[in-house]
């Protein structure tokens, strides 16, 4: 097991200096006088240029300044926004929790109703519940979320007024970031209506973001079951005159669960580039919008530093799913893996 | 004679091309999909045909006109103006010109080098192999649209940047994809008759194995197709891909978004265009898949 996890830490290596290699790349890749797009000041004079240059250190050669840069990520230095002039660091660091917060909402939320979709699909195979449960993927599926999002609040927010339209949580309640999750933060308000508030804020953004993996596991969940439920140790179970029940959940389900785990794992990215999305259409203050806004307003020390995070962050869980599938299923293990 | 013929045409096997499509018909839903797509694509190549106004006319004096079936809507606005006065229906038609057009482009501009390069690296595994493949691996730590994300960073938005930034985030998939139906194809024995016959490793790569590859591919294209349709408008509602006042459809909806509450059709009709052309497009993807690769059919 300890082979396994070193052997994946050893292809992890490689792929993090790539990651720090592209958004290195990405500063020296845009067009333009890197002097005026680093410190934002145009028609600067010779001599003052020189010195910009200097300061910044791009007079020095490429790979002398790729390892000051490897030098500055490892004491964990981002740079500053040039938006703010604030380390691009504490900024990430007040508002991951929030992607974090939304991220988690809607993955438990598509599986939560994705699982039990694909099951009652399986089991009514072809018939009309069948046809309504995968149609009803494959609209989720094909949905562009920002527009869907859209659509929500005005229903729900405008029309009917049951949720809030926008943000965390109510301007009335003025919430410590203890953690940075909000949901854990309100339960140290003294004011109870705060958590109905945060939790209410979250429903929207949660079904928006929710929708495409939620198909994505329904659709998965429905074939690995129909495989499942033709094989024999099923067919056994029946014979031995098992509940129907059983028979699908603790014999079906549990084998069906694999490849789905893996389809849930692999959401990560998926999630993360809707929450670009999803944050945007709600203004929620999490690293999604920071980017997209980062990139709008040219803030490219920002740009930079929100793609290598958000890359190492996919990587990170890509790993991690990984190891729980080689500790889940024993076979892949081997030298293969 | 003709008899004899008629006979022989009903003993001999149909074609790959016609059983395919036999297979594809049969599926109802990607049968309609693909009449609805169809429509669409006509109805955009046409737009300076159908279109009743000029996408980018600005009738001062009808601005937020609701749809014809409203009460306080007009004949000549079939589905109301924007917020410019702009024709809605114009605007549609015209946008989906551009936003098939990007999806069709990009398609077309990370299968061809994503395939080359799936072949490589399965023709020689060894270095050059390896090395594509890390790259592929790297390209795909950040999926879709944080990817054209950075490409839009580096390149600006615009039409044709969203085109590369679609295209690269997609490549990565393809060469994976040839790369693994080509491995599954060489050890077999038509490729090794070819290999000992004297055909060297281009015309192995495309000629004798890459035909055989074509039905996992021609699925992936469409399933990239749709996602192409929804990164597009994706990037174009975030401000970071097609720039007003080009009428692509992700554009009408940021542009339109204030006015969600008081004139919901600015929002609705775009937004729902999107919808049913990649829903088509799926559709389309999975009776694509069901009847070109029984083997991925999914039961």
């Amino acid at each position: 097991m300890i082979a396994f996890i070193l052997r994946k830490l050893a292809t992890l290596a490689p792929t993090f200096l790539g990651i720090t290699l592209i958004a290195f790349a990405l500063i020296h890749a845009i067009p333009g006088d890197p002097v005026e797009v680093m410190v934002g000041e145009h028609m600067l004079d010779p001599v003052a240029h020189q010195e910009a240059l200097h300061r910044l250190g791009l007079d020095l050669p490429l790979p002398v300044q790729y390892g000051h840069y490897l030098l500055q990520l490892l004491h964990g230095n981002l740079g500053d926004s040039l938006a703010t002039h604030e380390p691009i660091w504490n900024d990430f660091l007040a508002r991951f929790p929030a992607t974090i917060e939304l991220s988690l909402v809607a993955i438990v939320l598509a599986v939560l109703v994705g699982i039990p979709m694909g099951v009652i699909a399986a089991i009514k195979r072809g018939s009309l519940v069948d046809r309504a449960a995968m149609g009803l993927a494959l609209t989720g599926y094909s949905m562009p979320i920002f527009w869907w999002g859209l659509m929500l609040i005005k229903v729900f927010s405008v029309q009917l007024g049951w949720t809030p339209v926008s943000g965390r949580i109510g301007i009335e309640f003025d919430i410590d970031p203890h953690t940075g999750f909000m949901l854990i933060d309100v339960l140290m308000a003294p004011d109870k209506g705060a958590f109905c508030s945060a939790v209410l804020h979250l429903v929207l953004p949660g079904i928006v973001l929710a929708t495409v993996p939620m198909a994505v596991i329904a659709r998965m969940t429905r074939s690995s079951m129909l495989e499942v439920l033709r094989e024999d140790y099923i067919r056994a179970a029946r014979a031995r005159g098992l509940s129907p029940f059983r028979v699908v959940i603790v014999h079906g389900l549990r084998n069906a669960l694999l490849p789905v785990i893996t389809v849930i794992g692999l959401q990560t990215g998926s999630l993360l580039a809707g929450a670009v999305l999803t944050e945007t259409v709600f203004a929620w203050p999490g690293i999604g919008k920071w980017l997209v806004d980062a990139i709008l307003n040219r803030d490219y020390p920002v740009a930079q530093a929100g793609i290598l995070i958000v890359a190492t962050v996919i990587v990170a869980v890509n790993f991690l799913v990984d190891v729980l599938y080689g500790v889940v299923n024993p076979r892949l293990r081997g030298g293969a893996a | 004679m003709t008899t004899d013929m008629r006979l022989n045409a009903d003993i001999a096997p149909p074609s790959p091309l016609r059983s395919a499509w036999l297979a594809f018909a049969a599926n109802k839903g990607a049968l309609a999909a693909l009449i609805v797509f169809a429509v669409m694509v006509v109805a955009a190549l046409g737009a300076s045909l159908f279109a009743p106004h000029d996408p980018v006319e600005q009738a001062r004096d009808h601005l937020l006109t609701p749809p014809a079936w409203d009460a306080a809507g007009i004949r000549a606005y079939l589905l109301g103006t924007d917020e410019l006065g702009r024709d809605l229906v114009s605007r549609l038609l015209y946008g989906g010109r551009i936003s098939l057009g990007i999806a069709f482009a990009s398609v077309l501009l990370s299968t061809l080098p994503g395939t080359a390069l799936g072949l490589i690296a399965a023709f020689f595994p060894r270095a050059i192999g390896t090395a594509i493949m890390r790259l592929m691996d790297l390209m795909l730590a950040l999926p879709g649209l944080l990817l054209a994300l950075c490409v839009v960073a580096i390149l600006g938005p615009g039409l044709f940047n969203t085109v590369i930034a679609i295209a690269i985030s997609t490549l990565p998939n393809y060469t994976r994809l040839v790369r693994a139906a080509t491995l599954a194809e060489i050890p077999r024995e038509y490729v090794t008759a070819s290999r000992v016959a004297g055909a060297g490793p281009l015309r192995l790569m495309f000629l004798t194995v890459l035909p055989n590859c074509m039905a996992p591919l021609i699925v992936q294209s469409t399933l990239g197709f749709s996602s192409a349709i929804i990164q597009t408008a994706a990037l174009g509602f975030l401000g970071l891909g097609v720039q007003p006042p080009m009428p692509e459809w992700g554009t009408m909806l940021a542009s339109a978004r204030a006015y969600t509450d008081s004139a919901p059709w600015v929002v609705t009709v775009p937004g729902l265009t999107i919808l049913i052309t990649v829903l088509a497009v799926n559709l389309i993807g999975d009776g694509l898949r069901d009847a070109l690769d029984p083997k991925l059919k999914q039961a």
